[in-house]
């Protein structure tokens, strides 16, 4: 019988903080490297992103003053998902080169890889709210809260989603090329460009099972419409990310202790 | 008798050929329809060993011995197949050091980003810097690009770095071949250093002397067995046998 025993002496989780830090500060650094403005162009991107938008959208649909808001909400937050999966998916990859030095838990630098995205969410979400606020359309406290608490769920859904991919993509190399593909076509399942009340809605279900959509509808509900999701609906995202999360954290606990092998 | 910091009992190892590996969706989706052959290459097989605290322990074999594998598996990058490892310390492992670096940062970005990752938190590593540039030569390109680097400086820095984070356990692959001769000079100080401060140091080299010269005691892997294990002195010597030797399969590939 083959026994297989390892283990190590504990070094204590809090040497991973200043780990974390320097992932994240430096994923950063190197995505602005050489860019005409440096870490300000970070800053200034989703403003002029937004104010670039509002502005064409306001002309192309000025009968819509709504509908620009909504387009503007459903592109940001699928650009958020389409750019942190792909990291995540590539980020065990992208970061082989520091896995081989040494042992530490490589989820790290999965979950670290969508920080870049996560910035510039963060700093989209400021400038619109403030934009709201200042044109006398300010979202309450708790639609607020609830938008924030949505996109904390969108992470987790990012992260389980980037746990399984980062460690299936070691096996799967094309794997990349496969989610390019569905995050494109996921590009028009979701309401981004049109209203979800034009298609009939026994395929709204079908739309739902789509992650982004929930996260989209939600945000638009409690930012613009003033309208909180039914308890029903809240639940069902809790349970959707949930089983997303676990789904990734299962698979990548099954598969990372042999990952490096396939770098 | 001075305490174990590293016990190895049994370990053996194997990896499936590449050249039969699926890799892809695509590949895998048309072996549903045909069987491939799945070949797996033993690299080690029923390794035991132990390191003894503030023992030096050399590793000696030709290339494809196991020796790096072995190194991999005892840092805890690989996982064994079969056999236990218990790591009784904390272990600074010095691997592959010559590559590996983001080319779009600076050295004291880079200095941080390998650090931290050696487990040395960032108010230690702010404190070291100067002393790791210091200690690799390099004051004057602390914020060139590791890009404009040459690889000799690169692995300069790398060692720097991996000899500030030492903890308890030093492993070293191939150390004192980088550099010129100053260079070298200072890490076998250093190496010298902390071994008379009382770390364990588990050491690969091909050359004899380096062995001879720094290890206690030393093993001779061969194929992916310890065929010998004795003096350093004894075990250099007959690696340099094992040389004029011929190899008992030339087809084995390196190990990884």
């Amino acid at each position: 019988m083959v026994s297989v025993a390892t283990t190590h002496v504990q070094q204590g989780q809090g040497r991973f903080a200043g780990l974390v830090w320097t992932l994240i500060r430096t994923d950063f650094k190197t995505r602005y490297h050489g860019t005409l403005g440096g870490f300000v162009w970070a800053l200034l991107k989703p403003l002029t992103m937004f104010l670039v938008l509002l502005a064409v959208f306001s002309y192309v649909f000025a009968s819509e003053p709504q509908y620009k808001f909504d387009l503007i909400i459903g592109l940001f937050l699928y650009e958020f998902f389409q750019e942190s999966t792909k990291a995540g998916l590539l980020s065990i990859r992208a970061k082989g080169y520091l896995l081989t030095k040494a042992k530490f838990p490589s989820w790290i630098v999965v979950v670290t890889s969508a920080s870049n995205a996560v910035i510039t969410l963060a700093l989209f979400s400021c400038v619109l709210v403030t934009f709201l606020a200042l044109t006398g359309r300010a979202p309450t406290p708790l639609g607020v809260a609830l938008y924030a608490l949505y996109q904390a769920l969108f992470f987790a859904i990012v992260a389980g989603f980037s746990l399984a991919a980062s460690v299936l993509f070691m096996r799967y190399r094309d794997l990349n090329q496969v989610w390019e593909v569905i995050t494109h076509a996921g590009f028009f399942i979701a309401p981004i460009i049109y209203p979800i009340g034009i298609l009939p809605e026994r395929v709204h279900a079908y739309l739902y099972a789509w992650p982004p959509t929930p996260i989209i509808l939600f945000s638009r509900s409690v930012l613009l419409d003033g309208r909180t999701p039914s308890a029903f609906a809240h639940l069902l995202l809790f349970a959707v990310t949930a089983i997303i999360f676990g789904s990734g954290a299962l698979i990548y606990r099954a598969r990372a202790p042999r990952v490096l092998e396939e770098l | 008798m001075r305490p174990s910091v590293i016990e190895v009992s049994g370990v053996s190892k194997g990896f499936t050929i590449p050249s039969v590996r699926r890799e892809t969706v695509r590949e895998h989706a048309l072996d549903l329809f045909r069987r491939r052959p799945q070949e797996r290459l033993s690299v080690l097989e029923s390794v035991s060993f132990e390191l003894r605290r503030g023992e030096s322990l050399g590793l000696m074999g030709r290339n494809g011995s196991g020796k790096s594998t072995l190194l991999k598996i005892v840092s805890g990058i690989y996982p064994a197949d079969a056999g236990q490892v218990r790591v009784h310390a904390a272990i600074t492992p010095i691997l592959e050091l010559g590559v590996g670096w983001n080319p779009d940062l600076d050295a004291i970005d880079n200095i941080e980003l390998l650090g931290t990752v050696m487990g040395m938190t960032l108010r230690e590593l702010r404190a070291a810097t100067r002393e790791i540039l210091e200690f690799a030569e390099l004051e004057k390109f602390a914020h060139l690009e590791l890009r404009h680097y040459s690889s000799g400086m690169a692995a300069r820095l790398a060692y720097a770095v991996a000899f500030r984070a030492v903890r308890d356990v030093l492993i070293l692959d191939e150390i004192f071949a980088v550099g010129d001769a100053g260079f070298k000079e200072r890490c076998q100080a250093r190496y010298r250093d902390l071994h008379r401060g009382g770390h364990s140091m588990l050491l690969v080299s091909h050359e004899p002397r380096t062995i001879a010269a720094f290890c206690d005691r030393a093993l001779l892997l061969e194929s992916g067995r310890i065929i010998f294990a004795g003096s350093a002195d004894a075990v250099a010597d007959r690696y340099l046998a094992l040389l004029t030797e011929e190899p008992p399969d030339m087809a084995r590939p390196a190990a990884r």
